[in-house]
């Protein structure tokens, strides 16, 4: 008994009935970009919204076929296959499962450098006044295991954390040995300046697997102008330090970031020559903080977010070269906007996310106890302003932490999806929400997105990684895919891989 | 290499599964062997205790026998073969052989065009699985790996899960390779109950031929059936199942391919590995050459694109059943020497290549259409 | 900001003024719109009663468009966001029971397997696994 053959119209009849999945949409390049409910984009001509919208998208073309493959339509001929399109976005959201996974503790507020951008630290302070007391540690610890995630980082600071070091002494044992108990994996790093960093400090921090995450601002000039100290050599003492903590801890154990001034900005290639002189593999090109200046004129904020655009392009496209040229240097902000456009995968950096990292993601544990939904709003309360105290370890557990009012009015507003502007966004699954940044610098925790720098930055970032997605050029995409799966840089001869 | 023979059977009532020997065994060794006598050899005549004999020469006996045997140069000792009752010997394992398959149906859900297996409607689920439940008995030494195919294997249902746990007991080292068009997976209680076997060492390979459901679906001739993949695959990864996705590559496939990838990368990221196969000219394929014919010659650049797409993203990807003069170059470090002992041959230009060691030639069947381009390198 | 006035002609002269009909862009839309254009503009809104509205863009300090460039890019966008009030109505239902399936902890949103599994001699047994399967 041999079977028939049947022709193509039994399986793929025309579909009579085309409906719409959830999707954004924008214009860019002179092409429409549609994004869908799970972030995956598909660049189509000008018009297919209205033309989807109408009904007159060709149903035999590839862009139907596009449209469909891509989760923006269904029909009638197939199952829309939502469980497929839900997991996608349930993915997308992983990195929330679980509860908070960062708690900074502020061991101290001392410290020796007056950065001009910090608003925090204590230079003339006597120890004792400024630092986390054992009580204050005890409690913090235990809070920050009472979180549902199965592993959770720990981040010492301050001020200068080894001002303090014999209460990280404390803390480090103290916080393992509760981790065991409550059988949690913990993941402990310093982030620290290194100027006053002894080998004796160094030999503990790789004994006890602590990772340091240090400053470097750029060279020798740039970084010693942004952090003045006694005698003027933070720079010499950082480069110091992260050379001996390299030879004592290994070389992928000492990280370091950059902290961007109005200073920096005329500066991006020499910023990034010094990290590839120190040979560093990562830099991330953030932003000028706004937090602890006076609240700036609109035109003083958008001027020096066009600045900061320039100097985030040009040092990109700096970079980029740098990486042809061999040396792999992976760019984080551009890596974790590109995870979100191109991977499957949720992405967890908690300045860029929807919900808001505060609270959900990261808690900040204060040398007296404060409780605060991020680092940035522990310094607004320098300030005097507590809007974004949650508690305090002496009185409150998780539970009246997350439903205080300074948490429930964040969350309120957390969600980018529900927010004016972003609600429309095609760019709305790649950004994320930031009610401490909003609250800062427009004085709203919503936000008033026209005049934002937070959206400006994000919407030029992305606009500028869609550029070279659009342009596909296969080194360059080699070059960004070999920071996004971790891998080495491809040889520079044409192999496929 | 020779496959099947053929004789005049005897005293045969089901199939007789056994183990070849052409030695006198001793009594007690006898019960799983087939005492086969080659050509012009004189059967002896302590013949008690062999499941069934296999002669050239005429033997008159009371035991299961094939005598007048047309050819039998390719058996060797160790071999297990399957005597049915038509005087047909079909060798199922040859320990000295690469690549070892379990056949367990000729049924099938689908009917792709390229089906190098066509399905029959004929219930010999029952058959094979006894046959297969003495094949894997006697499967020694155990093979490193084995490939469980067909027709469709989750036809047979409970069997499927019985013959896996033998596996997963008599052979607990041996990796198994499941090809299936992973449609029954899209039940959730089908996937927990074979999830639930647990074997240590399972993959599936389930082919997906198009990111475009109407294309998928008239390539393997079954409504319904992309969708009920897609979903199965997702439950398979649910439940901890292993998956790998193949792709056979033609005239039909090809213009989509970088698409393909594209939506496996996106919708189906637990995949481990995705296999790109050439065209074997052999079932319904020449039947349907017409539609499925592209020479490799000439896709070459889609083949580019596809692998390079998910080469970037660190997703592994093979590329099987090509000659190595009709990949690009770039190709090469992604082609696999796949074709079985039993499938292969070269052509006269092969004899002249610098290439030969390294390539897996063609199919034997290729002989009747390959590409215009094969060429000594 | 926004006045009722009555037997109001709609003026089309003024390179400052856009007429919007809202059989094209609902209150909604144009609000939206008049959102994202209120960095670098005041946005003064008429509704004449009949259906339509004039939009009065007048330049803030520092203001860094051209007001041709501007009416050019209000109307676009008008449209634009009346598009996507269509596509948020559309979809809106199905987006709801993805978010819900996304989220859900249990498989108790999952869809049943739609079609025919099995070959010709599976279907039509009485008792074929895929029938067993449905009743699970």
């Amino acid at each position: 008994m041999s079977r028939s053959f049947y022709p193509f119209e039994n399986f793929a009849p025309a579909p009579q009935q085309v409906s719409l999945l959830p999707f954004q949409f924008t214009h860019l390049f002179g092409q429409e970009l549609l994004v869908n409910e799970a972030g995956e984009f598909l660049f189509a001509p000008e018009g297919t919204t209205r033309s989807l919208l109408e009904g007159a998208v060709d149903v035999r073309s590839n862009l139907y076929k596009d449209l469909k493959a891509k989760h923006i339509v269904y029909d009638e001929t197939s199952s829309p296959l939502l469980d497929v399109l839900a997991t996608k976005i349930r993915t997308k959201y992983d990195h929330l499962s679980g509860g908070t996974r960062l708690h900074i503790f502020v061991v101290t507020l001392r410290c020796e450098h007056s950065c001009h951008y910090c608003q925090v630290s204590r230079q003339t302070a006597a120890k004792g006044e400024f630092d986390m007391s054992q009580e204050t540690a005890d409690r913090s610890i235990s809070l920050m295991l009472d979180s549902p995630s199965p592993h959770v980082t720990l981040e010492l600071q301050g001020g200068e954390p080894l001002l303090a070091f014999d209460m990280i002494q404390y803390i480090v044992p103290k916080a393992k040995e509760e981790a065991r108990i409550r059988d949690k994996g913990l993941d402990i790093v310093v982030t620290t300046n290194l100027a006053c960093a002894t080998d004796e400090m160094l030999t503990y921090f790789r004994d006890e697997e602590i990772r340091i995450s240090t400053s470097l601002d750029g060279p020798a000039f740039l970084h010693n102008k942004n952090r003045p100290r006694p005698g003027n050599d933070s720079y010499e003492r950082a480069i110091d330090g992260i050379e001996r903590g390299r030879a004592i801890l290994g070389h992928s154990n000492v990280a370091a970031l950059m902290t961007t001034t109005a200073a920096s900005l005329d500066h991006v290639e020499e910023i990034i020559d010094e990290y590839v002189r120190r040979d560093f593999h990562t830099i991330f090109l953030r932003p000028i903080s706004p937090y602890g200046f006076a609240l700036k004129t609109k035109d003083r904020t958008g001027y020096e977010m066009e600045r900061f655009l320039e100097f985030y392009k040009q040092g990109l496209a700096h970079i980029l070269n740098i990486n042809r040229s061999g040396y792999r240097l992976a760019e984080i902000y551009s890596q974790i906007l590109l995870s979100k456009i191109l991977t499957p995968q949720g992405t967890g950096y908690v300045d860029l996310q929807s919900p808001a990292g505060g609270a959900w993601n990261v808690l900040v544990y204060n040398y007296n106890g404060d409780v605060f939904a991020s680092d940035e709003s522990r310094m607004l309360a320098e300030m005097q302003d507590w809007t974004f105290r949650l508690g305090n370890v002496h009185k409150d557990n998780r539970r009246s932490l997350f439903t205080s009012e300074a948490a429930l009015k964040m969350f309120e507003v957390s969600c980018n999806q529900s927010l004016a502007g972003c609600s429309d966004c095609a760019f709305q699954s790649y950004c994320g929400a930031d009610p401490i940044y909003h609250h800062a610098t427009q004085g709203d925790m919503y936000g008033h997105r026209p005049t934002s720098g937070f959206c400006t930055r994000n919407m030029e970032v992305i606009k500028h990684l869609f550029s070279f997605i659009k342009e596909d050029n296969p080194e360059t995409m080699k070059i960004f895919w070999s920071w996004l799966t971790g891998s080495p840089l491809p040889a520079k001869r044409g192999t496929c891989d | 290499m020779r496959l099947t023979t053929a004789g005049s059977a005897r005293n045969i009532g089901e199939a007789i599964v056994g183990r070849i020997t052409t030695q006198n065994l001793p009594d007690a060794t006898r019960g799983q062997c087939i005492r086969f006598f080659a050509e012009g050899e004189a059967p002896v005549l302590n013949l008690a205790g062999y499941r069934a004999i296999l002669s050239h020469a005429d033997l008159a006996t009371d035991y299961p026998v094939v005598d007048h045997l047309r050819e039998s140069d390719h058996f060797r000792d160790g071999d297990v073969v399957v005597v049915e009752r038509d005087g047909f010997v079909r060798s199922l394992y040859r320990s000295y052989e690469r690549h070892h398959s379990l056949f367990v149906t000729e049924r099938c859900s689908s009917n792709c065009l390229m089906c190098s297996q066509p399905p029959k409607d004929k219930d010999d689920v029952e058959s094979l699985t006894k046959r297969n439940q003495e094949l894997i008995r006697l499967m020694s030494p155990a093979p490193e790996y084995l490939t469980i195919t067909g027709g469709e294997p989750t036809l047979l249902g409970d069997h499927l899960f019985e013959l896996i746990d033998q596996l997963k007991t008599s052979l607990p080292n041996t990796e198994l390779h499941m090809l299936t068009n992973g449609r029954t997976f899209a039940w959730p209680e089908y996937t927990r109950q074979f999830a639930a076997i647990e074997h240590p060492n399972l993959c599936l390979g389930v082919p997906l031929y198009s990111d475009c459901v109407g294309d998928h679906d008239y390539v393997v001739q079954a409504k319904g059936a992309f969708d009920q993949t897609v979903a199965g695959l997702h439950q398979a990864a649910r439940n901890g199942i292993r998956v790998e996705v193949r792709v056979v590559l033609h005239r039909l496939t090809i213009p989509r391919l970088t698409r393909l990838v594209e939506y496996i990368y996106r919708n189906l990221s637990f995949v481990e590995h995705v296999a790109l196969m050439g065209l074997e000219y052999v079932g319904y394929t020449p039947r349907n050459i017409a539609e499925l014919w592209i020479d490799p010659f000439d896709y070459q650049a889609e083949l580019e694109r596809a692998v390079g797409y998910l080469a970037i993203r660190n997703m592994p990807v093979s590329i099987y059943n090509h000659q190595l003069c009709v990949l690009s170059r770039s190709l090469w470090p992604y082609a696999q020497k796949s074709i079985s002992d039993w499938k292969n041959l070269y052509l006269p230009e092969c004899e002249r290549c610098a290439a030969l060691e390294d390539c897996g030639g063609l199919f034997k069947w290729a002989v009747k259409k390959h590409s215009e381009h094969i060429h000594a390198l | 900001m926004i006045e009722e006035i009555h037997n109001q002609a709609p003026v089309q002269k003024a390179s400052n003024l856009i007429q919007i009909n809202h059989k094209l862009v609902s209150v909604e839309a144009l609000l939206k719109t008049c959102y994202w254009f209120s960095r670098d503009f005041v946005c003064d809104i008429t509704q004449d009663g009949l259906g339509q509205s004039i939009v009065d863009l007048k330049p803030k300090p520092g203001c860094r468009m051209a007001l041709g460039d501007a009416r050019e890019q209000f109307t676009a966008q008008a449209m634009d966001f009346a598009l996507r009030e269509r596509v948020t109505a559309k979809t809106s239902e199905v987006r709801d029971l993805l978010l819900a399936k996304a989220f859900s902890e249990s498989g108790v949103l999952e869809e049943q397997p739609q079609g025919v599994f099995g070959d010709t001699l599976e279907e039509v047994k009485p008792d074929g696994m895929f029938k067993i399967l449905s009743n699970s």
